[in-house]
């Protein structure tokens, strides 16, 4: 994500949520065509929640809340280009999973610069931040990696990415959020390279022949068995067939996305749109009486609201949307079981 | 000096220091890496050193970073496996702890990412503690993957010290490392040398290394000579009775001329040369001598 995008008085307001513009509002696709990508509802309040168009699989899953931490001893790495990437767009089943007994690490790989009224205070200010929101979603540990922001198409992908497989062997990982590497239409270039270090360090951090120098270093393979993959806004889309529903945890995406004060349409926007309107000797209720109310309800107000409106299309209060992976069927065990079904005497 | 209190390669003659036997291993509990790129280049250029620093105490360790694929004269694959087995036995014969493999491809090391490698690198630096390294100079190597293997090394020499370079290793429990000396290995003739090492008490060692060297290197040349002047009904009495014999004489009758060379002006039997830099941190630091002649009571 690059800078932040918050409501000031001069902006253009645009439709309130009731009044956002249709989903498939209209369109000339002749009846003989199916559409293959299908338009999502917006309240237009921030470009940086729910992307324009997601395809969807005919074998989707809405995951659901599941009580007694049916996933303790699992770790999961959420990996980010930026400092706001996972806030906005999967700190709601990030936070879901910690609950359920996940170990969680948080994995940011630029520096953030280009957010800050200086390059030098935007990494300082977003170094802190990343701390912070690992905090929110419940996560044990942040690392970064302080690749430039903006530049990651510079660097050697081969190193991120066996950065990445040191870690994630370090960590004893299981599962990875990440910016889906085929993001389409994504026109940041760290988000598209952060995708594919981490589709590769996932291929590779099992095996023995890949960077034998850390099993001698004592770390274990890591064996990546399920994947979130998530779409970047506006314009980055990709297939989805999880639907997860965040609704329990909506407050701690909140206040994720409050952390990050550095970067990203969240952070304190609440406060500075309260204290403009105090100036003109004006207030806005939802904002409640303080900066931290106001920051609070600014984010659950404006910036939660697309993902409202995607969960309300499958029933949920809340939503976020994935390419899911999932442990791969015991192929193998498949055929053996299939011998001994079918084989014969001789 | 440089402005970074290095020695410089400048074209003046340096002062040569002459590196003899040292009893009763004083550097006991110290670890050096050898890193270099192909089989051949650790026992024909320091092998010697290696096994007089084993056993002056160090621990040695091998890093290996191409995977020979060129050299054999088999197949790539077999070239890759015959190479990879030979530098395993040539490692135990030197007495090298462990040997690591990166298996970058033959000939093709500047077509790599050198911030990979130099990362690769620093983690095995740190991992074996390494005091001291050997590899080649970073500068003047008319073979491409030297030269990519001694700029990678210097980096990951310096690198290797720092807090803030791949933290992800601090926290997995490898901390930082200081590279205190490096021995840079003279490969021809019109490279600087500082150093010259007696191998006398090594050289049985070193032909030792040098006869695994099959693939490259000429280690199997006695027993190939010994062949084809049997098929002629001759034989050479040097060559003795069997093939390893014929290996080790071979070796040591034609392959270590420059070693004899090296040794002469200073009298010794065998030498091997290198640009040797001493990176220890001075015991005072010039701001430490002048508080201690200048300071006051207050």
């Amino acid at each position: 994500m690059a800078g932040g995008v918050a409501a000031g008085l001069g902006t253009t307001i645009e439709p309130a949520r009731a009044e956002q513009s249709s989903a498939a509002g209209s369109s000339e696709l002749p009846p003989k065509f199916t559409p293959s990508a299908h338009s999502i509802p917006h309240s237009h309040f921030s470009p940086f929640t729910t992307p324009d168009y997601l395809t969807f699989a005919d074998d989707l899953v809405i995951e659901r809340n599941v009580p007694n931490k049916p996933h303790q001893g699992k770790v999961l790495a959420a990996i980010q280009a930026h400092s706001d990437d996972i806030p906005l767009f999967a700190a709601g089943t990030v936070a879901k999973l910690i609950d359920e007994g996940y170990t969680g690490y948080l994995i940011r790989l630029s520096n953030d610069e280009a957010a800050g009224s200086t390059l030098g205070h935007g990494v300082v200010q977003n170094e802190a931040d990343i701390q912070d929101a690992a905090k929110a979603m419940g996560l044990k540990r942040a690392y970064s990696f302080y690749y430039r922001n903006h530049r990651m198409d510079d660097n050697a992908a081969i190193e991120i990415r066996a950065r990445l497989i040191f870690l994630f062997r370090m960590l004893q990982v299981n599962t990875v959020f990440a910016m889906d590497p085929y993001d389409h239409y994504d026109e940041n270039p760290d988000h598209l390279v952060a995708g594919k270090a981490v589709e590769g360090a996932c291929w590779m951090s099992g095996g023995g022949k890949d960077y034998p120098e850390h099993y001698r270093a004592g770390l274990k393979p890591a064996r990546i068995r399920e994947k979130y993959y998530h779409a970047r806004s506006p314009q980055g889309h990709n297939l989805v067939n999880r639907i997860v529903d965040i609704s329990s945890y909506i407050d701690h995406k909140v206040r994720t996305n409050v952390a990050n004060q550095g970067k990203g349409p969240a952070g304190s926007a609440g406060a500075r749109l309260r204290q403009q309107l105090a100036r003109q000797g004006k207030k806005l209720p939802l904002l409640g009486n303080d900066d931290e109310s106001a920051n609070f309800a600014y984010v659950k107000h404006f910036l939660m609201d697309d993902f409202q409106l995607l969960g309300r299309q499958f029933g949920l209060e809340y939503a976020e949307a994935f390419r899911y992976i999932g442990p791969e069927p015991n192929y193998v065990g498949n055929i053996v079981k299939y011998a001994q079904d079918h084989a014969v005497p001789l | 000096m440089d402005t970074h209190g290095r020695q410089s390669l400048s074209s003046a003659p340096a002062k040569v220091v002459v590196d003899r036997p040292r009893p009763g291993q004083p550097y006991k509990g110290r670890v050096f890496v050898a890193v270099h790129a192909h089989l051949q280049d650790v026992p024909y250029y320091a092998g010697g050193l290696c096994a007089k620093l084993m056993l002056e105490g160090y621990t040695g360790y091998l890093v290996r970073t191409t995977n020979d694929e060129k050299y054999g004269g088999r197949t790539i694959a077999q070239n890759i496996l015959s190479n990879e087995q030979e530098h395993l036995r040539m490692a135990r014969a030197l007495g090298f702890k462990d040997a690591i493999d990166l298996y970058y491809r033959a000939h093709r090391m500047n077509e790599i990412s050198p911030v990979e490698l130099r990362g690769r690198l620093i983690l095995i630096l740190r991992m074996l503690k390494a005091d001291t390294v050997l590899s080649f100079l970073p500068t003047g190597e008319e073979d491409s993957d030297h030269r990519a293997t001694g700029r990678a090394v210097e980096d990951a020499c310096d690198m290797a010290a720092g807090e803030s370079d791949f933290q992800e290793h601090l926290e997995a429990g490898f901390g930082p490392q200081s590279v205190v000396e490096r021995y840079y290995f003279h490969t021809h003739a019109a490279q600087p040398f500082n150093r010259v090492v007696d191998i006398g008490p090594q050289v049985d060692k070193k032909v030792d290394a040098m006869v695994e060297c099959q693939s490259q290197g000429g280690g199997g040349l006695g027993a190939e000579l010994r062949a084809r002047l049997a098929k002629e009904r001759k034989r050479l009495p040097l060559l003795g009775g069997d093939d390893r014999m014929a290996n080790r004489e071979y070796v040591r009758q034609f392959l270590l001329d420059e070693h004899q060379e090296y040794g002469r002006p200073y009298k010794l039997s065998y030498a091997e040369r290198f640009w040797y830099v001493d990176r220890h941190p001075p015991a005072k630091t010039k701001v430490d001598e002048y508080v201690a002649k200048n300071a006051v009571g207050i």
